[in-house]
Parts: structure tokens; sequence; C-alpha cells
């Protein structure tokens, strides 16, 4: 069995350090926990383990010896075996397969032999047999399970790997009580047989369960390594938030707006994929923030009321009047304005001109079909000098442009004709810290004139400079609501992690 | 192992068959259209009017096996009909210039289908280990194939030996000599179905970053993909050589988005992952047996193409229909 340390890696993505200074001492027998808010590098350290990222200085080492993880595959002839939190499995097949892939077992060589692939399958099926729910079986197809039956069938491959070290980044996001606690029945044993075991939750109470040691990251450094059974939730948000960070944001968050209009948006009850049971109102002038964790919800809340995707239950009120929404153009022609950080996918019209980048909505909103050119610059001025949007011409396709002056490009283009809300989704991904400030010192004026603007930012202190309440995300539903003198950056930890 | 049961249980039994047997839509529309030429024309029906079928549409089968092995694994290969050309020009020539005997015959086409390995290789070269575009690396590599069977053979109608076609038209015991090629392709796939690579390349297929992330040797296995599919685009060279009985350095460049069309025909999923070959041989007789029907029914030359686009259009619909209904 095998130890496992890291000294001092460093991982930059152009002038984004992601990692600073990662350390970490991994014991064998020992469940060791890597904790750290949004973008505090412990799933970079993981990758480097992992050899999914090369670190640029540094060093691992393995039994004391200095070892070069080129690539997953290097990473287990290492005996490192890794659960991805995004999975890591072929949907079209079978649970047993995904469970032997790579290393499938094989007869003369060739062929799969399937007796020994349905055996080994069986053996990891069955610790998880009486929870694993409807429909699980070693011949099923990976497409056809649920999300937590998903989760576990990366759990038995990376078991099935029986690797000395195991990784296991954020195995438990999908799983229900009784899965999580055989699961933790499994880990114990792989302790006690020596295996060395690192272990990502965002659940408070699972990390006190299960863990030996606990290890905080915040802002790409290894803080500190602590016996879990020696520390406590409190302390432990404490190392993440930072004793600076402590002393400043306790002091005095910023004034909220004073708010007292009708709700301009009022959710209740919304349920559909990702999220359960979500409620909340914004009011005219009011900036609602959505915090936790990445992934709790938040985006598909958001999605689901702008009708990107379909909803389950729930009611959605704009203005007093009940709407049910079922595609972007309604939710538009309802008065909502969606502007999401992955511009890529959600924002940008590649390749087009500005113009043509900015006016769409103007278009949707007044039934247009011909239009005089110079009508629509004169329109579009407006909304983009306020931004103070930096470009050349109309003309210019809108790709020339950096990525911040391409989210105002795309912000302006909700301006020209007011919306009632605004759903911002992260959506200052990749834009530069000037655009950044711009950005907000807009939403604020926006909020002022009488919007209704919720804001999901996965930048924790964005969320605390900019929201007058933040709901706290976790697990897809709203754990916590900090308003006034609350809204410091320990309670929200606090709220993400669900420390009791 | 009673869990297995009640696993694809679950599934309605339609659903679950035409999973586990993606080639299901393919084979009821092979036997619709084998009704329907019988209907007006019984003699195509008859033992004679089959085995010359499948003469015709063996090199057509054998290279949509070759291209169902790259859209495995999320890949395609638009230089299977340049290959098919080059191969079936180095083996005339060859066996020409080695004077059309046995041994001749068997060394010339031993040297084609190494021909046909080295152009997978380098398809799997340029595209997994270079990472180019699969589409437009295949597309330039087969300008450069056709490029080297122009200059090995620059006219077509050099004649196969004698040996050759007599052997590929003839019979054994009775029974056509293509009988046995199709027996020794049936048995190759059902083989092949078990192969440790046909799980890996549709693993990979699904989705290759996670197969990455998962372990697997990616660039490995869709370098082996392009090589299986240069062989049995070599293959289908031999098969082509013993059809037309003579060398063509352009005979295969219409071929390649036939092969494409079987292997969707055959229920194959071109974005990878998911499929089978058999699914693509049926889908090759389909679109013979097309052709053969727009002649049978009668239509005027100037209309076949129509009619004959038309029908694989129509094939083509019936079977995405029937997959998408029973995935849901």
């Amino acid at each position: 069995m095998s130890n496992l340390t890291i000294r001092g890696a460093r991982k930059a993505y152009g002038a984004t350090v992601a990692l600073r200074r990662g350390d970490l001492d991994l014991r064998e027998g020992e469940v060791h926990v890597l904790i750290g808010s949004n973008g505090s590098g412990k799933s970079t350290l993981c990758k480097i383990v992992s050899g999914s990222v090369r670190p640029d200085a540094g060093e691992v080492l393995i039994d004391g010896k200095t070892v070069s993880i080129d690539g997953p595959r290097a990473a287990r002839a290492l005996g490192l075996a890794t659960f991805y939190q995004e999975l890591s499995l072929a949907a079209h097949r079978t649970v047993a397969e995904n469970i032997s892939l790579p290393e499938l077992p094989g007869k003369g060589g060739f062929f799969v032999d399937r007796e020994r692939l349905n055996g080994i399958a069986e053996r990891y099926i069955r610790r998880f047999a009486d929870v694993a729910g409807e429909g699980f079986s070693a011949d099923a197809r990976v497409e056809h399970l649920r999300e937590d039956q998903r989760q576990l069938v990366e759990i038995m491959k990376t078991l099935a790997t029986e690797a000395p070290i195991l990784i296991f980044d954020e195995p438990t996001s999908s799983l229900d009580r009784s899965q999580v606690e055989r699961f933790f029945e499994v880990l114990r044993e792989l302790k006690a047989q020596g295996r060395a075991i690192i272990f990502i939750s965002h659940r408070m109470d699972e990390i006190f369960a299960i863990g030996d040691r606990v290890t905080v990251i915040r802002d790409g450094e290894t803080v500190g390594t602590s016996l879990i059974s020696e520390t406590k939730p409190a302390s432990i948000i404490h190392q993440m938030v930072g004793e600076s960070e402590l002393a400043v944001t306790n002091g005095a968050p910023p004034a909220a707006a004073e708010v007292k209009t009708e709700a301009v948006l009022s959710v209740a009850g919304l349920s559909a994929k990702g999220f359960v049971n979500v409620s909340f109102e914004v009011r005219r002038g009011e900036i609602l923030g959505f915090g936790g964790l990445h992934g709790q919800g938040q985006s598909a809340v958001l999605r689901s009321i702008f009708g990107v995707n379909p909803t389950d239950q729930g009611t959605i009120h704009i203005k007093g009047e009940k709407r049910t929404i079922r595609s972007p153009r309604e939710a538009i022609r309802c008065g909502l304005a969606y502007i999401s950080g992955d511009r890529g996918r959600d924002g940008v019209v590649h390749g087009r001109p500005i113009l043509e980048n900015v006016t769409p909505i103007h278009f949707l909103r007044n039934k247009l079909s011909l239009v005089r050119p110079g009508s629509l610059r004169e329109r579009a001025a407006k909304p983009l000098s306020a931004l103070k949007t930096r470009f050349a011409g109309y003309d210019q396709p809108v790709n020339a442009l950096s990525g911040g002056n391409q989210q105002k490009i795309v912000i302006a283009r909700w301006l020209i004709d007011r919306p009632d809300v605004l759903l911002l989704d992260d959506p200052t991904k990749g834009i530069d810290l000037q655009a950044k400030t711009d950005l907000f010192a807009l939403i604020r004026s926006l909020a002022a004139e009488g919007m209704g603007i919720v804001l999901y930012s996965s930048e924790d202190a964005e969320l605390l400079a900019n929201a007058d309440r933040i709901l706290v995300f976790n697990s897809g539903s709203v754990s916590r609501e900090l308003t006034g003198a609350d809204r410091t950056r320990y309670n929200l930890y606090h709220a993400a992690y669900e420390a009791a | 192992m009673s869990a297995i049961e009640t696993g694809t249980s679950q599934r309605p039994g339609l659903a679950a068959l035409v999973e586990r047997f993606p080639f299901l839509p393919a084979l009821v529309i092979l036997l619709a259209l084998l009704a329907l030429n019988g209907w007006f024309q019984p003699n195509s029906l008859g033992f004679r009017a089959i085995t010359g079928l499948i003469s015709t549409y063996l090199a057509l089968m054998m290279l949509s096996v070759a291209q169902t092995y790259v859209v495995y694994a999320g890949d395609v290969d638009l230089s299977v009909g340049a290959i098919l050309s080059l191969v079936n020009c180095v083996i005339i020539v060859l066996m020409e210039r080695w004077g059309g005997g046995g041994i001749a015959v068997l060394m010339a086409c031993a040297l084609g289908i190494l021909t046909g390995l080295a152009c997978g290789l380098l398809n799997g070269f340029v595209v997994a280990v270079l990472r180019l575009q699969a589409i437009v690396a295949t597309f330039a590599t087969s300008i450069f194939f056709t490029g080297i069977a122009l200059y090995v053979l620059p006219v077509a109608g050099t004649p196969a030996p004698t040996i050759y076609w007599r052997t590929y038209g003839g019979r054994f015991f009775e029974i056509p000599f293509v009988f046995y090629v199709v027996a020794a392709l049936a048995i190759v796939l059902v083989m092949a179905t078990r192969a440790r690579l046909t799980t890996q390349m549709l693993a990979v297929g699904d989705d290759a970053f996670k197969a990455f992330q998962g372990g697997l040797p990616v660039t490995a296995i869709r370098l082996k993909g392009y090589m299986l599919c240069g062989v049995f685009s070599a293959l289908a060279a031999l098969c082509i050589t013993g059809d037309t009985a003579s060398g063509d350095p352009l005979v295969g460049g219409a071929m390649t988005l036939y092969s494409v069309a079987a292997v969707v025909l055959g229920g194959t999923a071109l974005s990878g992952g998911r499929g089978s070959v058999v699914g693509s041989v049926l889908g090759a007789l389909i679109i013979g047996l097309i052709s053969s029907l727009v002649f049978y029914v009668g239509t005027p030359s100037q209309w076949q193409n129509l009619v004959q686009g038309l029908a694989i259009l129509l094939a083509l619909m019936l079977g995405v229909m029937v997959t998408r209904r029973v995935q849901r």
C-alpha cells in the first residue's frame, strides 16, 4: 500500500492561477478530506493526481519516490484511480462493461471474457444491490439509469481498479441516504485494508462521518491539515474563509438597497431536473443573489424559469400574473431576460456583425421584419455607450471583440426594450476586471430604475458585494437565506456546506 | 443472475430487442424489399439472381463494414472508395507483371491487403495522432490515394487473370464462391462483436474525453479503427476486382458515400458509440435491392437516379423513425 505526497503543485491557465501552492500528504489507511470553496483549486489538485492536468511546478511523490503522471493511463499504472465528478462512463455500454473498462477481461487476448466480465461486475454490484434501486443490473445500459445509479456505477468502476490510492471527487452528490451509508461502509473496509483515500464532498456531516484528516485549500493554496477528531465544522469554515476576510466582512456587508415595492417575479414550489421545490420572490429594485457551490441547481432554476429547460412542477408569477413558460420566446414576451456566462453557447451569434448581435430581442419583442439599418443603429447606440462598449463599427463581426466586450453586446441586446426581470447566470465568467466593475455598476443602476434582478455567481466575492439578499443552494434546494448583516463569507460557506 | 433478467424486462419488449440488435429495422426493410422484388420479377428471388446480387454488392458490403469500424469510434473515413481503387489497381498490375498464375494471384492479394492497411495507418495517423478533422483529413487522403492509383494504372482496362475472376464467379461443390465469402465474413463479424477492441471503440465513440479520463488509450484505439477500415477496404477491392475482372483507378470513387449510407441504414449512429456491423452489411444489401427494384419496376432510364435516390431516402426515414420511436 502507498503514501502519496504533493509538494508545491502549481497550475496556471494563461494569466489565471488555478493552483498556487498545493500541498497534500496522504497516508495509507486513511480517508483524507479535501475541502475548499468555489475555485479554490481542489479540483485542479485532484486532476493533477489523476493525470488529466499537468502541473507547471511542484512534485508528486509515491512512497517517497518522485513520479511524473503524464496522463490518466500513467496514473492508473502508478496505482491511482479516480472517481470523476462528471463521471467517465460510456452511456451506450452496459453496467458490467463500464465497471471493467478500460481493462476488459480478455480471452485469448482478443475476445472479451463475458463470464469474467459479469463475475467482476457482480462482485461490486452485490455490495450495493439492495440500495441501487429498480432497473440496476449488470447488463442494463448506463443511458437508462438514473443519476444516482450512474454515480454508483462510477463508484464501482473506481473500486474495480483495486488501486491502492483512490480519489473520490464528489461521489455522493446524487446519492440518497442509504446509498451514502453503504458507500461509507465500503470505504471503511478499504481503509482497513490500508488503502489511501481522498474524499471530496460538500456535505459537512459526511465529512465528519467518514474523514480521518482534512486539508483546507483557500485561493489556490493549502492552508493546513488537521485531524477530524480534533476539529469542528465551524473551525474548518473559518480556515476556508481566512482570518483577514473574517475581520473585514464581519464588520460591514454592503448596505442592501431599500426595496418595498411589489414582487415582479415570484416562483413557488418549482421543481425540475437538478432542483426541487424552489420558491422565492424578486422585487423591483432588488438584486437577489443565488449562491453556494457550483452546480447545486442555481443555473438549472434560471434556465427553467426562462423556458430553456422544462419544469415538472410549480408556478411562476410575473408582475402578479400567472404565466406558463414553455420556451425562451414566451419568456421574452413575458418580460424576462436571461444572460449566461457561457456566451459561446447561449449569447453570441458567431461571425455576425455587432448590429445583428444587439438587435434580435428588439426584433422579437416588436415583431419587426424589415427595418432601416440607420434607425436600428440609433436604437443600438444608447445601450452600447451606456455600457462603455469599445468597438470599431456596427459591421464588425462580434468575434473580433474581447470576452468582456462580447458580453456587453449580449447585455445591450436586452436594454433596447427594457425587460422587467433580468436573470444573470454566472455572467462574469471569463471577462476582465474592468468589464466586471462596469457590469455590476450597470446592474445596480438597472435595479435602481425598477428592474428585478436575479444574480447567480460562482464567485462568492461578487455575490457578497452586489446582492441584497442571497439564497444559498445545496443539492438542488435552498438551504438558507442570507439578508442584511448576515451576508458574510462565513455564513455563505456555512450554509453551502450545510454545517450543523 | 436473476437480476440481469429483471433489468432488461423493464424496457418494453420491442425496445429492448432493437436496442440489443440495432439492425432489426434494416432487416425488416430488407425483407420488404425482397418481397417487392419478387412481386415485380419472380425470377429475382431465384438462386441465380441472388448469386448475381451478392457478387455485385459484396464489395459494397465489405466497404460498409470498413466504414462501420471508424464510425464506431465517432470518426468517418471518406477515403474508403479511394483505397478500394488503389488496391484494385495494385493487384491488377502485380498479377499481370507476375504472370497471372495461382501463386502470383495470392501474392498480389496479400500485397493488396497490406496496401489497404498502410492507407488505414496513414488515415489513422492524420486523424487520431495529428488530430485533424476526420471529414476533411480523409477527404484529402482520398485525393492522395486516387493520385497514387492513377500513377500505378493510368488508364482503366487492364484485365484480371482468368483464374482470378473464374474463381470469384465460379462454384465449389455446387455452391457459388461468393457464398463462401459471405459465410466467412459472417463468422468474422460475429467474432468481432465479441472483441475487446469493439467495446473499446464504442466506448470512445460515446465520449472520447470521458474515455480518455477513464484510462482508455483513445489515440491507439482510433488508429486501430482506421487500420481495420483499411483492411476491409482492401478486401472490398478484391471483391470488386473479381466482379469487374479489370483494373480501374476511379472504380471506388462513388462508393464512399454509399458506404456511409449503408452504415446509417444499418442502424449505426454516425455520432459513434452505438451500432452493428451486421446492420451495415444489411444496409449495403438494401442499397443493392433498391437498385434492382428500380430496374424491375421498369423505370425509364432517365428517371432511374431520381427514383433510386427517393427510395434510399425513404428507407433511411423508415429506419430512423423506428429507431427513434423505440428509444423514447
